[in-house]
């Protein structure tokens, strides 16, 4: 049955729903396709980088998810390679808007009776048991490279922080940098310049 | 686009490595949520916002509400002033006499009138005011 060789997952056409017939034109479906894989390829790094910034894993899942739906709406049809200094401008703005909202939420709560952070958070056995997998000796000194280098870069200034996050873990240029900052090729070599002098002096040249 | 790992010192390496172990590390229920949002987006980018000129297909029709209600504006203000009911004089009176005179039904009513019966009642009223002096 060669012909079926040829279906694609159903994963790989999000657009239509099972079992309906899909009217797209081809050129749509291309290009759905490829934001599909622009989007896997990125949404990872940027919960990472949401997360940094905000140090909420919910609020970052949701920074993500609207910067996706503000890129797959209004800029789906512009070149792919515009892509990813648009979706982390969009992403930025999203961070900073939740960021300026969580400091408004923070004044209004200070004047209500006292309320502990993790009261909405249920309890789960599950996730707070210890693992039984046994731990290489590598594994824990991952653990702690990554414990090590989250807490530096909470203690970096959001546009230090921001800026070493595109250029290191996105692998983002100057330029690109720059655009999904909205700033100036040289304000991104400054921030970068500067986050890399603090983390190197937080946790040394060869820290893992 | 990408940087080269080449141009990057110790520390940026070594943190680049540390990062991509941390995104791998991402547990499933995120990636899940992410999976979700990102499928999401996709269908949202099918259904296109409404372009500016869609707008305008109301407008014959805004223009046609529009055009009645000048219209009626316009003839409610044009409409000539009530005058206010004036005092009766002596000529419309006895315009208002002549019609009741040539109206056939108030000649009936006259022609109907009991005058006996009013002229008996009068004198009755007269003798008792007679009789009580």
């Amino acid at each position: 049955m060669p012909e079926f060789a040829t279906l694609a997952s159903p994963y790989s056409m999000p657009a239509a729903l099972h079992g309906d017939v899909d009217l797209t034109d081809p050129e749509e479906q291309t290009q759905t396709r490829a934001l599909n894989q622009f989007l896997a390829g990125v949404e990872l790094k940027a919960f990472k980088i949401a997360q940094a910034a905000l140090r909420h894993e919910d609020d970052a899942l949701d920074a993500v998810q609207d910067a996706m739906l503000q890129l797959a709406r209004a800029y789906a049809a512009r070149p792919p390679e515009e892509w990813k200094p648009l979706f982390y401008r969009i992403l930025e703005n999203r961070i900073r808007d939740m960021q300026r909202r969580r400091t408004v939420r923070g004044r209004i709560m200070a004047w209500l009776p006292l309320r502990g952070e993790d009261d909405d958070e249920e309890f789960d056995p599950i996730a707070q048991a210890p693992s039984l997998e046994p731990q290489p000796v590598r594994r824990l000194e991952l653990d702690e490279a990554v414990g090590a280098l989250e807490q530096a870069l909470e203690r970096l200034p959001p546009r230090q922080r921001q800026a070493f996050l595109l250029r290191t873990l996105e692998g983002l240029d100057v330029a690109d940098t720059a655009r999904a900052m909205g700033c100036s090729e040289g304000s991104v070599k400054t921030h970068y310049f500067r986050a890399v002098q603090a983390l190197r002096a937080q946790l040394g040249e060869l820290y893992l | 686009m990408s940087r080269s790992d080449e141009s990057l010192t110790q520390l940026e390496r070594n943190a680049k490595l540390v990062l991509e172990e941390s995104v791998r590390r991402i547990d499933a229920r995120t990636r899940s949520r992410l999976n979700q949002a990102r499928h999401a987006a996709l269908a949202a980018a099918g259904t296109r916002p409404r372009a500016w000129w869609a707008s305008f297909t109301l407008m014959p029709a805004a223009g046609a509400v529009a055009a009645a209600l000048l219209v009626a504006v316009v003839l409610w203000h044009r409409e000539p002033a009530r005058t206010a009911p004036v005092a009766l004089d002596a000529p419309h009176a006895a315009v208002e006499d002549m019609d009741l005179l040539t109206d056939n039904d108030s000649i009936d009513l006259m022609e109907g009138w009991d005058g006996s019966f009013y002229e008996w009642a009068a004198a009755q009223s007269d003798a008792g005011a007679e009789s009580n002096t």
